[in-house]
Parts: C-alpha cells; sequence; structure tokens
C-alpha cells in the first residue's frame, strides 16, 4: 500500500506535519491511513467529538475473573444460606432462569448449586456506605473517588471473555479492535516520544485472547498496544541503544542519515512516505531514553514508593507497574492497559480455594491499586485520568467442590474513577445471592462506551471507512456514572 | 428526520421480513439469541455498509434502493454537487412511509421499464442519460444542467441562477469528455473489449493504450522512463523480493541492445526466486497459516501441523506457471482429482488452513466466506443472515455454498520415510461425511436450521454449471496406512528399533547387560508380531478370509502377539526391579502374560490400527472449484488480476480487491481489467506472460518522480501517471538485509522453522513459521500480513520499525559481514555499499558526504558505521 497515492499529499495534515504542530510520524502515518476515507463514513480526525473531561485511561484488568461476591459486591445472604442447596432457599428461582444466551457452563465443574458463605469479611466505607470484601479493603477505601457498576454481564462463559471484556465481540470472532486501540484511532497522541497506547504486564494466554486482547483488530498495526515491560531491561523491542554505540556516535550516524536521506529525496518534494521516515527515527531517537527514563523507578521518593507497595512484599510487583502506569500518564501516554494475573486462562480462576487464591492476589494488588489512586489524586491527575478497573467475569454464589467457585458471566463488577466520573455512586445492582444483574444491566462495551464517552469520543460517530460496526460493538455511555 | 429515513429506507429483503424483524440486538439480552446474530454480523460485517442500518429501522413500505443512489454518485463522481447527491433527487420528501416519485423520478423509472421491455441495458447511468436532455418538471432547464448546477430536475421551483446554469454548461462539457464509456460489468464473461488507438511508444502495449487513453482524457502527462538503475531494482525486488546484485546491475547498465531489459525480466520470471516471492503474496490472499493452538494444553486449534507442504507447492506451481484455473482446481479437490499424488494432494492445505477445533460452524463459515472473497471478490458472508443486500445472492445460495464444503474434513496421512504423523506428515482435507446434509440457518443462527436440507449450488447470477459427481477413489486414499510404502516404513521403523538394541546390548555391561538383552527381545519380539499381522493383511488382500493358509497366518499372529506382550513384560519386571511399587503389578502382568501364552492357539489377534475412510468422495467441491476455473466465470481472472496489479503497481484497478460488488469501489480502469483477465484466460491462466507484459509496459518503467501540474489534477496517481513509490513489504526487507550482506541462505521449502529463529536463522522469511500469535517480531513490526485476512498489506512506516533496524544486533552484524567483503580505498568502498545495499551508485553529494563521514574516526568503526546508517535509509526499505 502506497502511502503516497491513498493518502491525500497536500492536505490539512501534512501541512501540520510540516510545520510541526505537534504531529509525530507514528501520528502521521496513522493518519494518512485515516486519509483514506470513503464519502460516505467519516473517520476521526484526531479531535474529540465534544468538550472531554479525561485525556488519559489507566485500565487496570484481573485475569481469571474476581468474585464480585467478595469484592465490590458482597452478598451477606450467602453467609446466611451458607451450605444450603439454592434450591431450599428463598432464591431458588435465580438457578432456574439460566439464561440461553450464554454459552453454557462447563458440567466438569459440578452443579453449583450449593450456596458458600463469603470467604472474606465485609466492610462498609465512605460516605456511601459502600460494601466491599476485606481483600479490597484499601481500594475500598477509596470508596468516594469511585463509582462501581454492579450489573455488569457478558456471554461467554470461559476465559476467551477475557478477549470479548476489550472487544465486545465473542472471542470466536476472532481479533477486533480493542477499546485502547479505539481511542488512539479516535484521538491519536499526546506525546512525542512514547507509543500512545502502552501494555503492561501478562496478557491473556494464547486460549484466550492473548496480544488480540490489547490488538487492534481491522484497525491496522499502528493502533495496537506496544508492550513495555518494566521488569525488564528491554522494555520495548529493540529500545536499547546497540552496545558500543555511543551517544556521540549515534548522533552522528543518525545526522548522516538525516543528510542522506534528504539528498535521495531531492526528486521527490513533500514525499510522506519520506517525512514519515524521518519523523520515525526522530521519535525512535527519542524512545531510546524515553522510555527506560519512565521506568527508572528509584527516581520516585520513598514515600511514593512506599504508597504503591513497592519497597517489599507480595505488593511489589504490581506497584512497580501501577506507578509506571502513572509516570506513562504524565508522559502523555494515552491509554495504559495493566494486565494483571495474566498468562493461560488467568491467576484469579479460583475453582477450588478461593480464600487462598483470592487472598493471596489481592493482597499483592489492592495496595497498588489504592496508592494509584491516591497518588493521582494528590498531584491533581485524577481529574483528567480515567482508571478503570475489571475482570471478565464473576464467580458463581454456588460452590464448587466445595472451596471455590465457578465461572458466572451473568453477573459481575467493575469500577471507573476520575475522569469526570462521580464518586462514591454504586450503580446497578444484583439479585440478593448476586446471580443475576436485575437492575440496569450493562453489557462490556457500555464500559467501553464510557470511557470514550469522558474522553470526548461519541461511540456513534467512530467509524472507519470499510469496516461496518454493530450497535453493541459501540455499547451505550452509562450516564448514572458521569459528573 | 426525513433525510434520515429517507437514507435509511432499503430493499427489504424477503428472508428479513419472512423471518421476523426484531434484528436490533435487545440491549438487556433477555433471552434473545443476542450473541449468536452478532456472530453473524461480524462476519458480514465487510463493506455492508448501509445493510445494518436498513435492517435496524425496517421500513417495509420501501422504494428507494441506496444503491441506485450510489450508482448515481459513481457515474457523475464528482461532478454530482452535495446538494442533490439526496434521495430527493428521484423521491418527494417524506410523506409519512411513502417516498413517492417526484417527477424526475417517475420519468427515470418510467424510461427504465422501456428499456427493459426492449431488452436493453436498463441502469442508472444509461436511464440517465437518455433523459439528460429532456426536462422532467417543465421548467425550462435540462435534466442534467440542472442536477450538474445542484438544482432538483424533479422540482420546478428549484431552478438555477443564469450563472450556475453557465457553469453547469461548462462542467457538462468536462463531464462529457471523463464520462466512463466503458461499462463496468463484473457479473457478465469476460469479453476482451478493444484497445484503444494511441499514436507513438504509448500505442504498443495495449496496457498502455487503456491508461494513455485515460491521461488523454484528463491532460495528464505521463512521466517519463524511470532510470536504468532505478528500474532494475524495481522489477528485480517486484519479481523475486530481492534486489539486484552489483553484478546484474553492470550487466545490465552496459547492455545496450533494446532486448537488454526483456531479457532481464525473462531471468526474472525463470528464477526460483519468483515462485517464492509471488507464493507470499498468494499466501497473504489465501490465508496462508501454520497450525496455532493452546501450546499447554497441547491443542492444535487453528490450521493444522505440516500445512508447510501446502506453502511449498504454491512455490513450486507459481515456479512452474501451473495455469491458475489447475490451481483452484487443486486446492480446493485435490484429494478428488489426484487422490494418489501428494503433490497435488498437499495442494489441499488452502482449505485445511481453515480447520478450527473450537467451531465446525466457525470452520465452515471462514471457507464459505474466504473461498468466496479470495476467487470471487465476493462478500458472501452477508448472504449468511438474509439476502445480500447490495449483490444478487440469496441467502440459500450461502448454505448452498456450504454445502459443497459440508462433507470435507481433515485428516493427517503418513509420509514416506515417517510413521509418526505427529512428526511428519500430510495434512489433507477428504470427504469425511458423504450424506452429511446442510439447512439453511434462520438468520444466520446454528441453533435454528430450517426443515428442508439443501443441496450443493453457486450463484446464480454468477453464471456457469455446475454439476456434482461423485468420484470413486483408490484404495491408497482409502486406507492410506495400507499402501506399500507405509508398510515398508513401519517395518524399517520396527527393524530400525532392533538394530539399535542390538547396538545398546553390545555396548551394555554388568546389570545393564540384561536390562539390554531383554529390550533386544522385546524389540524383536515387536517387530515378529508386526511381520505376522502383515502376514495376514496380504492374504486377506488376496481375497481370502479363511482357508489353512489364512488359519494358519492368523495363530501365528496370535503366537506372535503372545510372544510379544511377554517379551515386553518381563522388560517391565526387570525394569521395575528394586522399585518397591512398581514391581508387584509388572510381576503380575508378566504372569498373566505367560500364562495367556501357554493357552491353546487362536486364530484371534489384534489387528493393525487401520484407519477406514469413505469409498467415495461426492465431488461436490472439485465441481465447485470447476465451476470457479471455467473461462465463463465472470470474477475469477477478473479477481486475479486485480490482485497483481495491485501488487506491481502498489494499487489495485479495482480497489478494495475482496468486493467487486455493488457495495465495493469501482475500478479506474475497467477495460483495462477485463483486458488484462482475458490475456490471462487466453495464455491458459498462465501467470508469467502476464506478470512479462506489465512489468515490459512503459507505465511500470515511468519514473515514480512526483510532476507538480499531475498533481493537481490527480493528487492520488489514481490514473497511473507515475509510478508510485512503495515501502517494501517485511519480507522483503529482511531477506533484502541478509541477501545484500551475502549471508541469505537460498535453501527453498520444508517445514515451518521457529518464528523466533529470525534473527539466527538465516533462510528466506517466507519459510518461517506464522500462525496466530506465532509470528516473527520482526516482521511484526514491518506490517506482516494477518493470518487471518489480509488481501492487501497496510504498510506503514513507524518508530518501532526505526528501532528495529537501528538497534537490531543482527544489523550491527551483518554490516560487519558486508565490510569485510567491500574494497579497501574509501572511494570504492563507498561506490560498493551503496551498489550492495541501494543497489546504485551513489551520487556526487552523497559521496562526497560519506568519504567525509569515513574519516570522522577509526577507520574500522566509521566503515561499518556508514553500512548500519545505509541499512537505515529510506531507500533501502523503500521502492522507487
Amino acid at each position: 500500500m502506497t502511502l503516497s497515492n491513498r493518502g491525500c499529499g497536500r492536505t490539512r495534515r501534512s501541512f501540520l506535519a510540516d510545520t510541526g504542530l505537534g504531529f509525530t510520524g507514528l501520528a502521521l502515518g496513522a493518519m494518512m491511513f485515516r486519509d483514506k476515507a470513503r464519502a460516505d463514513q467519516t473517520p476521526p480526525d484526531g479531535r474529540p467529538h465534544f468538550a472531554p473531561k479525561a485525556k488519559n485511561v489507566i485500565w487496570i484488568f484481573m485475569c481469571g475473573g474476581v468474585s464480585h461476591l467478595e469484592s465490590f459486591d458482597p452478598k451477606l445472604e450467602l453467609n446466611r444460606y451458607h451450605g444450603r442447596n439454592i434450591a431450599d432457599t428463598p432464591y431458588a428461582e435465580a438457578a432456574q432462569r439460566e439464561r440461553n444466551d450464554i454459552i453454557g457452563g462447563n458440567p466438569n465443574h459440578g452443579n453449583r448449586r450449593v450456596l458458600m458463605g463469603l470467604a472474606t469479611g465485609v466492610t462498609r466505607h465512605g460516605k456511601s456506605g459502600l460494601l466491599v470484601g476485606d481483600w479490597w479493603r484499601h481500594t475500598g477505601a477509596r470508596a468516594d473517588d469511585i463509582a462501581v457498576v454492579r450489573s455488569m454481564w457478558t456471554t461467554h462463559n470461559d476465559h476467551g471473555a477475557m478477549l470479548q471484556y476489550h472487544t465486545g465481540r465473542h472471542p470466536r470472532e476472532g481479533p477486533f479492535p480493542t477499546i485502547g486501540s479505539w481511542t488512539c484511532y479516535g484521538l491519536g497522541t499526546l506525546n512525542q516520544n512514547l507509543p500512545e497506547y502502552v501494555v503492561l504486564g501478562m496478557p491473556p494466554g494464547d486460549c484466550c485472547g492473548g496480544e488480540w486482547a490489547h490488538g487492534s483488530g481491522y484497525l491496522g498495526p499502528e493502533f495496537a498496544g506496544v508492550r513495555l515491560n518494566p521488569e525488564s531491561t528491554d522494555p520495548l523491542p529493540y529500545v536499547r541503544p546497540l552496545q558500543g554505540r555511543s551517544t556521540e556516535q549515534q548522533q552522528s550516524e543518525l545526522s548522516l542519515l538525516g543528510r542522506l536521506n534528504s539528498l535521495a529525496g531531492i526528486d521527490y518534494p513533500h514525499d510522506p512516505q519520506l517525512r514519515a521516515r524521518i519523523r520515525a527515527y526522530e521519535l525512535a531517537y527519542g524512545m531510546q531514553t524515553e522510555v527506560p527514563e519512565t521506568f527508572a523507578f528509584d527516581r520516585e521518593p520513598a514515600h511514593i514508593r512506599e504508597l504503591y507497595g513497592m519497597t517489599g512484599g507480595p505488593t511489589v510487583r504490581f506497584g512497580r507497574q501501577c506507578l509506571a502506569a502513572r509516570r506513562l500518564v504524565e508522559r502523555g501516554v494515552r491509554f495504559v492497559q495493566l494486565f494483571h494475573g495474566g498468562g493461560g486462562g488467568g491467576e484469579w480462576d479460583a475453582h477450588s480455594g478461593i480464600r487462598a487464591n483470592h487472598g493471596r492476589l489481592s493482597s499483592e494488588v489492592d495496595r497498588p491499586i489504592a496508592g494509584l489512586l491516591t497518588d493521582l489524586k494528590q498531584r491533581g491527575m485524577l481529574d483528567e485520568t480515567l482508571v478503570v478497573w475489571g475482570t471478565e467475569f464473576g464467580r458463581s454464589p454456588g460452590a464448587e467442590g466445595g472451596d471455590g467457585r465457578d465461572h458466572h458471566p451473568q453477573a459481575f463488577c467493575a469500577w471507573l474513577a476520575g475522569g469526570g466520573i462521580k464518586g462514591g455512586v454504586i450503580h446497578g445492582q444484583t439479585d440478593p445471592i448476586g446471580f443475576h444483574s436485575v437492575g440496569g444491566r450493562h453489557y462490556v462495551t457500555d464500559i467501553h462506551a464510557t470511557v470514550l464517552h469522558q474522553l470526548g469520543l461519541d461511540p456513534q460517530r467512530l467509524e472507519i471507512p470499510g469496516r461496518q460496526r454493530l450497535a453493541i460493538d459501540r455499547g451505550r455511555p452509562i450516564m448514572e456514572i458521569i459528573a | 428526520m426525513i433525510r434520515l429515513s429517507f437514507r435509511l429506507v432499503g430493499r427489504v429483503s424477503r428472508p428479513v421480513l419472512g423471518r421476523g424483524t426484531g434484528h436490533t440486538p435487545r440491549r438487556d439480552g433477555s433471552g434473545d439469541p443476542f450473541y449468536k446474530r452478532s456472530a453473524c454480523w461480524a462476519t458480514a460485517r465487510r463493506q455492508c455498509a448501509f445493510a445494518l442500518m436498513v435492517m435496524i429501522v425496517l421500513s417495509p413500505l420501501a422504494s428507494a434502493r441506496p444503491p441506485y443512489k450510489r450508482d448515481l454518485g459513481n457515474y457523475l463522481g464528482t461532478f454530482l454537487p452535495a446538494a442533490v447527491n439526496d434521495c430527493r433527487l428521484c423521491h418527494l420528501p417524506d410523506d409519512g412511509d411513502e417516498h413517492p416519485h417526484n417527477a424526475f423520478g417517475k420519468r427515470m423509472r418510467q424510461i427504465g421499464n422501456q428499456l427493459r421491455a426492449a431488452g436493453d441495458e436498463n441502469d442508472i447511468p444509461t436511464r440517465l442519460e437518455k433523459i439528460s436532455a429532456e426536462d422532467a418538471d417543465g421548467d425550462g432547464v435540462s435534466n442534467i444542467l440542472e442536477i450538474l448546477s445542484g438544482h432538483l430536475p424533479g422540482d420546478a421551483n428549484d431552478v438555477p441562477t443564469a450563472a450556475e446554469l453557465e457553469s453547469a454548461a461548462a462542467k457538462l462539457t468536462a463531464f462529457r469528455r471523463v464520462m466512463p464509456t466503458y461499462r463496468w460489468r463484473p457479473y457478465t464473461p469476460v469479453a476482451a473489449p478493444s484497445v484503444p488507438k494511441v499514436d507513438g511508444p504509448w500505442g504498443q502495449n495495449p496496457i498502455d493504450a487503456f491508461l494513455a487513453d485515460e491521461h488523454r482524457k484528463r491532460d495528464l502527462t505521463p512521466r517519463p522512463e524511470a532510470d536504468r538503475t532505478t528500474l532494475l531494482r524495481r522489477v528485480t525486488h517486484d519479481l523475486t523480493g530481492l534486489p539486484p546484485t552489483p553484478e546484474e546491475l553492470h550487466a545490465f547498465l552496459s547492455d545496450s541492445s533494446p532486448s537488454a531489459y526483456d531479457n532481464v525480466v525473462d531471468r526474472l520470471v525463470a528464477s526460483p526466486r519468483y515462485g517464492e516471492r509471488w507464493g507470499r503474496h498468494w499466501m497473504d490472499v489465501w490465508r496462508y497459516s501454520d497450525a496455532a493452538g493452546w501450546t499447554a494444553g497441547n491443542q492444535i486449534r487453528d490450521s493444522h501441523p505440516h500445512v508447510w507442504r501446502w506453502r511449498d507447492w504454491i512455490v513450486d506451481s507459481l515456479n512452474a506457471d501451473k495455469g491458475y484455473d489447475q490451481m483452484i482446481i487443486e486446492m480446493l479437490a485435490g484429494d478428488e482429482v489426484a487422490p494418489d499424488d501428494p503433490d497435488i494432494v498437499r495442494a489441499t492445505g488452502y482449505l485445511v488452513r481453515n480447520y478450527k477445533m473450537l467451531s465446525r460452524e466457525k470452520w465452515l463459515q471462514d471457507t464459505v466466506d474466504h473461498t468466496m472473497l479470495a476467487f470471487q471478490a465476493t462478500t458472501m458472508a452477508c448472504a449468511k443472515c438474509h439476502d445480500h443486500f447490495f449483490d444478487p445472492h440469496t441467502q440459500e445460495e450461502y448454505y448452498r455454498l456450504r454445502a459443497v464444503f459440508e462433507p470435507h474434513k481433515v485428516r493427517i496421512d503418513r509420509v514416506p520415510g515417517q510413521v509418526d504423523t505427529k512428526i511428519d506428515g500430510l495434512s489433507r482435507v477428504f470427504d469425511a461425511e458423504p450424506a452429511a446434509k446442510t439447512f439453511l440457518l434462520i438468520r444466520g443462527d446454528d441453533r435454528f436450521p430450517d426443515k428442508t436440507p439443501l443441496e450443493p449450488g453457486v450463484p446464480k447470477n454468477l453464471g456457469g454449471t455446475f454439476k456434482v459427481e461423485p468420484v470413486p477413489l483408490t484404495d491408497g486414499a482409502i486406507r492410506p496406512d495400507r499402501r506399500p510404502g507405509v508398510i515398508r516404513d513401519l517395518l524399517k521403523s520396527a527393524n530400525d528399533a532392533v538394530a539399535r538394541a542390538e547396538k545398546a546390548k553390545a555396548k551394555a555391561a554388568g546389570d545393564k547387560a540384561a536390562i539390554a538383552e531383554l529390550e533386544l527381545a522385546a524389540a524383536s519380539a515387536e517387530r515378529d508380531s508386526l511381520k505376522a499381522v502383515l502376514a495376514v493383511e496380504q492374504i486377506e488382500q488376496a481375497g481370502k478370509k479363511s482357508g489353512p493358509d489364512w488359519e494358519q497366518a492368523a495363530k501365528d499372529a496370535s503366537a506372535a502377539q503372545r510372544a510379544k506382550a511377554v517379551a515386553a513384560a518381563k522388560l517391565a519386571v526387570a525394569q521395575a526391579k528394586g522399585d518397591a511399587k512398581k514391581l508387584p503389578a509388572a510381576e503380575k502382568a508378566l504372569a498373566s502374560a505367560e500364562q495367556a501364552a501357554q493357552a491353546p492357539a487362536s486364530t484371534v489377534f489384534q489387528r493393525r490400527d487401520v484407519k477406514e475412510y469413505p469409498t467415495i468422495s461426492t465431488g461436490r467441491r472439485l465441481a465447485f472449484a470447476r465451476w470457479l476455473a471455467d473461462e465463463q466465470n465472470p470474477l475469477t481472472a477478473r479477481v486475479a488480476v486485480n490482485h497483481i496489479w495491485l501488487r506491481h503497481f502498489g494499487q489495485a484497478i479495482v480497489p478494495g480487491v475482496f468486493d467487486f460488488g455493488k457495495n465495493g469501489r469501482l475500478p479506474t480502469h475497467p477495460a483495462l481489467l477485463d483486458h488484462l483477465a482475458a490475456e490471462l484466460m487466453k495464455s491458459g491462466w498462465k501467470m508469467k506472460p502476464l506478470h512479462r507484459q506489465i512489468v515490459t509496459s512503459r507505465a511500470y518503467r515511468q519514473a515514480s518522480t512526483p510532476e507538480a501540474g499531475n498533481l493537481k489534477i490527480d493528487p492520488d496517481n489514481v490514473y497511473v501517471w507515475r509510478m508510485s513509490p512503495r515501502r517494501l513489504e517485511a519480507e522483503a526487507i529482511r531477506d533484502q538485509l541478509l541477501f545484500v550482506s551475502g549471508q541469505l541462505d537460498l535453501t527453498m521449502g520444508g517445514p515451518d522453522i521457529d518464528h523466533t529463529a529470525g534473527m539466527k536463522i538465516f533462510r528466506r522469511s517466507l519459510y518461517f513459521r506464522t500462525a496466530a500469535e506465532r509470528q516473527m517480531e520482526f516482521l511484526t513490526l514491518f506490517n506482516v500480513a494477518n493470518v487471518n485476512e489480509c488481501y492487501e498489506r497496510k504498510e506503514a512506516i513507524s518508530p518501532q520499525q526505526a528501532l528495529a533496524l537501528y538497534n537490531n544486533p543482527l544489523v550491527a552484524d551483518m554490516a560487519r559481514r558486508l565490510a569485510g567483503q567491500l574494497p579497501e580505498t574509501a572511494g570504492a568502498y563507498v561506490t560498493a555499499a551503496f551498489e550492495r545495499i541501494l543497489a546504485r551508485a551513489p551520487t556526487e553529494n552523497e559521496r562526497t558526504e560519506c568519504l567525509a563521514y569515513l574519516e570522522g574516526g577509526d577507520v574500522r568503526r566509521q566503515r561499518e558505521s556508514l553500512l548500519v546508517v545505509l541499512f537505515n535509509h529510506h531507500e533501502f526499505a523503500s521502492l522507487r
């Protein structure tokens, strides 16, 4: 595909690029694709559709399925009817209403009819009196900053739902653009030296979405999430300068490259490809230092590292990711995706021993997440940074094997904070045993729509030529939680 | 809302109405087959613009068809003013659900009916032409002038001003000059159009004549021929995926004969590199994918192991210049046309690739959808849930196509020299269930099949004949494990085991000697048992299933198997010695094996596990393939040449190579496309003559440098007034890096190479594994084909690519290796470096820059560093 003959060589955009108005090579290349508009569809032009509330997104995702019952939607009725068959409780009807829009449960996981009491204590937090499982007490303490959506549902009953959570499509439909890629496609980049869409942590395994969970489907590779690894000395492929190549040598090489490219471009005035390449090298040069600098956590004061739990204990790893997310947002990264417990079907998949499983995993993430909210707030960044917490589905009110809980797509929860979201709000509800979402049910793309809305994008107007989007892909913003 | 409701009015298709109108996904998902529908829409998404809107706001009283409006826009192009690009052109404003025609609309319908009655073309352009000079609303201004001035020809109160009229008249003159004169009829069999008469050099090659005709209409001046070095690099990369060597460059530059370029082209299409280069292109279109799945669970979820044999078939077929028609037949029905020829059966990897462990539905869906996209550029997927909204294909026809593939499944046959199909084998298709029935799925939902089974068939509007005749299969295909070669391999494998045991025994001493002895005994017994079983098979194959010979052989087999069990059990006991846990069980097993061996002789024995497959294949796929590969099929050749053109020029003649339907985009040069399609078929569907005709055209040989006047008229180079500069594909960049450094290993074919070894193994890129999530990182950074769908690559230029070339140890390594091969003196070094890496000599300015650079420090470092810079040069990753 030729950029020059597909893109409109002499448009407003190349003019902007020529005059250096903050358009990088990456964005330039991306925008040239957007120029291939068909008359009847209007791709975004990089500006919001209306005044945005948020500029950046930190999207935190727990892989494997966090129990809604023991996190942000605790059900004390389960303690009351612990050990009783659901048929012998007032809620017998719930189990008879197995939903036919959900791909069937796995019969190997038992019948999950015997209710199991909560495996953790519960506490009310904040002015709203948000009831939260004690595994999440630090996050609970931020109750007045967050809006919990308790009425989520999805259709896939296995961990492919992780992919579905990010694309809105059942995994067997293949890769589709994820929410992060739509964001970048709609708005473009905010920075000069870093990718627009950064992924931290291990994505789901290849059974369950894999790289697609932060991919860009038909939007094209330039909108896919770029994985950076804060744990590694090589956080991005080939980002480290080669050993033995000094800064002076780099500069003299790149400067010779620039001169040779200009000489070779004499017969090609205003060649958008050549311009894109020159800018790509400028951005690449910046990334070599910017990416490692972003992950230079030792530049943070001790009390900040402490806040994220980076000084010791189970929180170190995820704390590092949360702090990296903040530092990326500070540097203008539009969308930061954090995965926790990725690989395979996800670590949170507590078919047995939920007390040990969720107890351990929440101890890794609860403090760092609360620390991130606190830190963003104290820096005034929470106003423009939208934090989203989610997981692919909830877990069953009935026990699996006595001490575990099975997948439960009928009901689960998510929460949002900052970026113009109301704090201290509980939206939607489940029945008293947390089996079904009953009030104001939301499919996963409603979260996407809410994020886009806060960024100033109307999901109904987000189009790409040659592709037909479905109503279900776009979702609807959850207006009840928007300030 | 008037405009909106107008827009949404669509042709209402019968099945949609007949099967309920609840097409809007209910947001609460309560009890509705929500997911299933969305799944269907997902695959139908491609370019189904409007279709969905039509479904959402169903208006049973439809009167305007969006395709009509689109036709109008296609015909008038930029001459159609926005003000009348509207349903109001033909219809009165919304009046409830009725949208009656205005005076112009009525006349359009009337003339349409007249034309139809006379058996003439009655499409929108024809109708418009016929009545363009008329004045439908009687306001004194002709229809065409009203339209061009942005006023409604059906509204007497809407009249252009004098000034508007004047400019409309000028527009009309301009439009008459460029208006399409050749009818694009993608559903009519190809007929070679007459070649426009063009004087001078552009009149020699028909390709040029067609293009020059459009240049002339638009006042475009084609660019002169590119300089010879640029041209040589362009054509060499284009046909082989590699740059020319300095020797080839010098030879070409010093060859002043008129046939110098033609000779180069002949040399290139004859090179085995051609098959690799164009094989990779067709692998994009045919969705090549190695096996993918869940590694930890050891599950193959997509495609199949050993599918690389199909890749090798692609390369071999292209190099042999096998006809495209034959290639289609072999890929879709190789197992039916040549059941005993693994060289042809491997072509069915095309179908094998669609295997989906998790869903047979999706497997068949992908097969139908992508076959129709790849060979017919038809978005058949739209018709999975309802009749196609734009193209003349019904939902029933979708399922008739599915019925073509319904019986087929995938299996792995043994290949010579390897009895374990996990290690190697031939992944292929076969009709596993010849009687499998296909039902129309109501609204595409597999939970709601219709009642009547459907016979296989092809879309009626694509014409042709489709005749299914069952294909009787050969013994080798029915019982592949009985093939003599397989039996030889089994015996060899058993003999090898004995020989290995003998060797081990000779070396073993002490305690191990006893074990080695027993291992040898077990291996020998295993071999004897195999031989005895094979002996029975042999007698049975001669037709004897009883009688003294058979009885004796069966008894021998039984005895050999008993002996084998005893030998194995003895070995197990010896191995379990000292293991208190295992020993008792092993001893018990030995006792029972020995007891069994004492039993009276018997003819009961364990038969070899020989799979038996159906004795006939339905012939459905063969019938379908023959229908596709028929010269009367209107789309096959057109679609193929469009793909070829795209990859030579960087832009297709029909933009959107996968949709030749109403909802796709119109060709820029329909007559040229038809000419090329006719040429392809005339040459027996051989591609090499077509490549030759294209790359020897003046159009192809033009310079790619821009020109201000042309840019103003045609900034996007739609009319090919220059060659478009392009970025090289991912594979070409990597291969070129290795090649110019003298390190590329040109070994051809074989099993897919681990995709993580791409920076260490220097084979050509197409031989590395490529599957969902299993692609070489370096290639993915350069936008390698998505294995699920890539009818046209999208080559971006990104900073990650800059990092991958600049900070890549491989690039530094290649620079080091290449530096050692270049001349000592600085001047010669610079020239050689440019010639090797960029396939051209440096200009004087470049030479000056580089010579100064070489003196900028340590000689060796500067020399290597200069090469690194050239590897990062814009031209290195581009074609000009």
